[in-house]
């Protein structure tokens, strides 16, 4: 084995646009005086979301759900599997990792709606409530998938969060991605960004 | 997963209470008068706080920047300029009719507009003049 791309550039920066939108979102959340950007934020993290559901369509190998999604049952026995001497090594995403992707994009996807028609003044008192409970789900989402990385970089060795920096991981050459994806990558940017400063307006 | 239930429950059940602004203002005064003995609201203190500028925040320095110098009037967000409805019971019906509601966003315009959490003795006061006026 030897280190492979198998995350492309728009997974990278579509997960590391999350983290940034999420962690401001949730630090804004209270305050009027930053409820524009808070309300930018909440929106940055919908729209990489909503892109990521495309890409896991048509982008790399690596990025695909039929690729990664395994049912709830396989994210158990791979976590089970972590406590243990010898855990399989994948080189893309493992089952647990899916299960937290989807669950992450499924919440970022129903915060974000919730949140932007609360904004918009559409949804009543209980949408409200149902942002937060959504939003606190996620925190907690991120939580597990956070000791999960710490768990699975130590039991393989191998730094997960600068493998998500870099898109290098340890894995068999045949495994790899063609390529960065840089045009992808810019469409991403752009479709953000539109999307974001439309639903924040 | 607790306190989100408990928050839940209690915005549920005292929806369908709905108590008078009244009552939320004596709730407020005796739990103040816990603190002061002999503690009773007055709008006219609530009238000064509302209008007071702490300038803790420089978009939001009083009550009034984003709620009008009378809470009878329809508001505007300092920020975002959106619309906010009156304070006042008299205009708008809903208004501290749900206990939860007003303590969440005591908590959070207090925190912000004035740096810390407000009394029981300022709520008291806030709730008597914002609901009954001068």
């Amino acid at each position: 084995m030897k280190k492979i791309l198998v995350w492309d550039l728009p997974v990278r920066l579509g997960h590391w646009l999350m983290v940034g939108g999420f962690a401001l979102a949730w630090a804004t959340g209270d305050s009027e005086k930053w409820r524009l950007v808070h309300v930018f934020a909440g929106s940055t993290v919908m729209a990489v979301a909503a892109y990521r559901l495309l890409w896991g369509v048509v982008g790399s190998r690596t990025a695909r759900f039929a690729e990664f999604v395994r049912g709830p049952g396989q994210a158990f026995a791979y976590l089970e599997s972590l406590l243990r001497a010898r855990p399989p090594h994948y080189a893309g995403h493992n089952p647990a990792a899916g299960l937290a992707i989807v669950l992450l994009l499924g919440l970022a996807l129903a915060s974000g709606a919730s949140g932007w028609l609360t904004y918009q003044e559409i949804g009543g008192e209980w949408l409200e409530e149902f942002h937060e409970v959504l939003t606190g789900t996620m925190l907690g989402v991120v939580g597990v998938h956070l000791l999960g990385v710490l768990v699975g970089s130590l039991a393989h060795r191998e730094n997960l969060v600068w493998a998500m920096v870099t898109g290098r991981k340890l894995g068999a050459p045949e495994e790899a991605i063609r390529g960065q994806r840089f045009l992808a990558a810019l469409t991403l940017l752009a479709w953000t960004a539109a999307a974001a400063w439309w639903l924040a307006r | 997963m607790k306190k989100p239930v408990l928050l839940f429950l209690l915005a549920v059940t005292s929806t369908a209470w709905s108590a008078a602004p009244r009552d939320l203002a004596e709730a407020y005064a005796a739990e103040a008068s816990r603190q002061a003995p002999g503690f009773k609201a007055s709008p006219q203190r609530g009238a000064e706080f509302y209008a007071k500028r702490f300038a803790v925040s420089d978009k939001m320095p009083a009550c009034s920047a984003c709620h009008t110098d009378s809470p009878a009037r329809p508001g505007q967000h300092a920020v975002t300029g959106k619309a906010i409805k009156p304070l006042a019971p008299r205009a708008e019906a809903a208004r501290f009719s749900d206990p939860a509601k007003v303590e969440k966003w005591f908590r959070r315009n207090c925190t912000e507009v004035l740096g810390r959490e407000c009394s029981a003795a300022e709520k008291a006061d806030f709730v008597s003049f914002v609901a009954e006026g001068l």
